[in-house]
């Protein structure tokens, strides 16, 4: 079953399009990576998939069912780290996540434990400082907590391990792991080439304005074996994101 | 000193000026900027220069006019750079200046010169030139000492103006701090009337804080203006004092790093005051507004006016009743009470989520209608503003003239009940069309769009004025044999509100990429 499918995705802002026809179907069960350069339309398609926008034309799809910004009983499901990371600024840490537990139904011993179980395990532990004090990676990891507390079927993460120490990243990639084993989802945009390579099962490449331009299954670089596009043979991800959304090359002689 | 780069900053923060005109609000903003500094151009050349200066001679009272002019304008540069918060950004912090290739000299020679070359700090000076041209042309005073004078003025106002911005700074990041502050400024904004008894009918003490005064440096730039020579020169040599005085003042602040306090561990509540008083809404609805309730409460801003608002509502409805004949009291309370229900959370309702930031986006991913988190954040703040009710009527039950007319008691309630519902159904409205994004932590300066500003200074005003008004002219309502009347008011306006949330919230999910736009500064 298709735990995520996109029909003619399309998000304009007035004359500008964001997104054009994007169609794309993600395996229950796959750690998807969703890649493009800056401005392709990534958190844009996110925002859509999530309810933070109205696409302008298409469909989204999720865990067999249409999704639109008021299908309440669907956020259920699905877990969110956006690429603002949400956060309420004022509050503490277990303020923030015992809210975001209550409010997807989350029984008052549950929200506690998990609370408590998150907080420590992700080192969160400092209670006395407000989200607005917290340093970068502890907000990520804040928004990470927030994504998964209520174990979603679907996991959307955008740009997750930026800023996050390595200990934090490994963890995070052992419950990512853990939870696709489960036969959950994982969605995530990064533009760490080599952490998607060696986490993602399979990769969709989005040009600007949200165009699809490759998707594929990608486990074959781990067994060092090679994807064949174009007539050339590509060994790792990178040279086949740069050859699929063009090589940039500028000669600066003073540089 | 750096002078190239120095000079390349104060360009890049014109350049950032002009950068905001390219944004709808920036071309408005531009327009009444425009239109302000047209407005205050005339009033240099007719109040502040030439008009305030013939005026001044042809009196024979020259340097008291003067005096007076001086003193309106330095005090009114002060307050108004302080509240406004112009010539102070923060893209121009030493924190941000130490990126750059600068000396701490010339850090703080860069911040300061960028302060002191906003259009507004420009603005005052030409209010001082002028007046000291005018005073010229009518033939009272020498243009090179004044002029001189002027320019120690400006500096000296400058320089006080960042003085007191620090300490506002330095009081807030201490505990009850904005508490404190918004005492100071209620303290500041009620003085005259404070001291008008103190003066009335007593020369001799007017006398007295005339001869202080003649230390200030508006006086002495009063003095250097008109009088000639040895008198002249003493006026620029005390203002001059001042300033030197000031500015090592404001480097001896700037060089004490600012006390932090240590974030304790805490104690985690699970079950907190804000989720016990949420729990009334029931368990789909309680979280949301636990979340507000936090919300608001949390802001040092609304706890502030909070605590404020009764004892300037006990103090207007005082100084309002005494004026207003029989029953003055009644009638003034009439229209303080439902300020009482607003004041202190005005500012985040009328701009719900313009403080919300990257938060805003959080509401979307709820597994719950949208238009949940409006409703919620509007039935937040209507309880907290509710909560003051029942501590007015007592405090009318213990102050009151007696004997205590039941009707009079019944009337309150209502028109607190009416107060307090139309503000709310109409801060939907600007919430929902007309949000700013604001600062959740600033504890000083307005921040509200157009829109919220009109409601709340006309809410306020409205209801101050509009009871004495409306009793002038139709007594009836007020007498306490027609208590129905404004029992019929408090339904109406519930029902206002009523219809005004469902409303909002129908076209909230509509709006949403708008806000979010707004909240997240793209707009």
């Amino acid at each position: 079953m298709d735990a995520i499918r996109l029909t003619n995705l399309a998000k304009k802002y007035g004359p500008t399009v964001a997104v054009e026809n994007l169609s794309l179907a993600v395996r229950a069960g796959t750690m998807f990576g969703f890649l493009g350069p800056n401005g392709s339309g990534k958190s844009t398609t996110i925002g859509c998939m999530t309810g933070l926008l109205d696409p302008t034309a298409g469909e989204v799809e999720l865990l067999g069912q249409p999704f639109t910004a008021s299908s309440a009983g669907l956020k259920r499901r699905i877990g969110v780290m956006p690429e603002t990371l949400g956060l309420f600024e004022p509050l503490y840490a277990h303020e923030f996540l015992a809210f975001v537990a209550r409010m997807f139904g989350l029984d008052e011993s549950t929200t506690r434990r998990r609370v408590t179980e998150l907080l420590a395990a992700l080192e969160l532990s400092d209670t006395g400082k407000t989200l607005s004090e917290y340093s970068t990676g502890m907000r990520k990891r804040v928004a990470f907590a927030a994504a998964v507390i209520h174990t979603p079927e679907i996991l959307f993460l955008d740009e997750p391990f930026e800023s996050i120490d390595p200990a934090g990243v490994a963890l995070m990639k052992q419950w990512l792991r853990r939870f696709t084993d489960q036969g959950r989802t994982v969605f995530i945009t990064s533009h760490v080439l080599e952490t998607v390579e060696r986490l993602c099962h399979e990769v969709a490449i989005i040009t600007s304005p949200g165009k699809l331009v490759w998707q594929g299954d990608i486990t074959i670089f781990n067994d060092d074996g090679a994807i064949e596009f174009d007539g050339r043979q590509f060994r790792a991800l990178e040279p086949l994101f740069l050859h699929l959304t063009g090589e940039r090359s500028a000669d600066l002689h003073w540089l | 000193m750096n002078t190239t780069l120095i000079a390349e900053l104060i360009r890049l923060r014109y350049k950032l000026l002009w950068a905001k005109t390219r944004s709808r609000n920036g071309r408005i903003a531009l327009f009444l900027a425009g239109y302000l500094i047209l407005i205050a151009a005339i009033a240099l050349l007719t109040t502040g220069g030439f008009g305030a200066a013939v005026v001044a001679v042809r009196s024979g009272k020259g340097e008291m006019i003067a005096q007076a002019v001086l003193s309106g304008i330095f005090f009114e540069a002060v307050l108004a750079s302080n509240i406004l918060g112009f010539g102070l950004n923060a893209i121009f912090s030493d924190q941000e200046l130490r990126r750059y290739p600068l000396h701490a000299a010339d850090r703080r020679i860069a911040r300061h010169l960028i302060g002191i070359a906003d259009p507004f700090w420009l603005l005052f000076l030409a209010m001082d030139l002028g007046l000291a041209v005018g005073l010229y042309v009518a033939g009272a005073g020498a243009f090179w000492f004044g002029f001189v004078a002027v320019l120690l003025l400006f500096v000296c106002n400058y320089l006080l103006a960042r003085i007191v911005a620090l300490l506002i700074d330095r009081m807030m990041q201490r505990r009850g701090g904005s508490a404190l502050l918004l005492g100071l400024v209620m303290l500041l904004a009620l003085g005259p009337s404070i001291l008008q008894p103190v003066f009335r009918g007593h020369p001799e003490r007017t006398q007295v804080a005339l001869r202080w005064l003649q230390f200030s440096p508006p006086f002495g730039a009063a003095s250097a203006m008109i009088h000639p020579g040895i008198q002249a020169a003493n006026g620029i040599l005390l203002i001059l004092l001042w300033t030197v005085g000031l500015l090592a003042l404001l480097i001896a602040i700037e060089n004490r790093p600012p006390a932090r306090t240590a974030a304790a561990t805490l104690e985690i509540d699970w079950d907190s005051r804000y989720e016990r008083a949420a729990a009334f809404f029931g368990p789909g609805t309680a979280p949301l507004v636990a979340h507000w309730l936090r919300f608001y409460l949390r802001n040092s801003r609304t706890r502030a006016m909070s605590l404020l608002q009764l004892p300037l509502v006990a103090f207007l409805t005082f100084q309002i009743g005494r004026q207003a004949g029989a029953n003055g009291f009644f009638i003034a309370a009439l229209g303080t009470f439902p300020v009482a229900t607003f004041m202190g959370v005005a500012r985040i309702t009328v701009n719900q989520f313009g403080y919300s930031a990257g938060g805003f986006r959080r509401y979307f991913l709820l597994p719950t209608d949208p238009a949940a988190t409006l409703r919620a954040g509007s039935l937040a703040s209507l309880l907290l503003g509710a909560a003051s009710i029942p501590i007015l009527l007592a405090a009318w039950l213990v102050l009151a003239p007696k004997p205590l007319d039941l009707a009079m008691f019944l009337m309150l309630a209502c028109s607190s009940i009416t107060g307090l519902f139309l503000f709310h159904a109409l801060a939907l409205w600007i919430s929902l069309f007309n949000p700013r994004k604001g600062n959740y932590q600033s504890s000083i300066g307005n921040d509200l769009s157009l829109g919220g500003n009109i409601l709340v200074i006309g809410g306020v005003l409205t209801a101050l004025l509009g009871p004495r008004l409306l009793h002038r002219a139709w007594p009836a309502p007020f007498d306490p044999r027609n208590w129905w009347m404004i029992l019929a008011l408090a339904a109406l306006a519930a029902v206002v509100y009523r219809v005004s949330l469902n409303a909002a919230c129908a076209l909230f999910n509509p709006r949403r990429e708008r806000l979010l736009a707004v909240v997240e500064g793209r707009d």
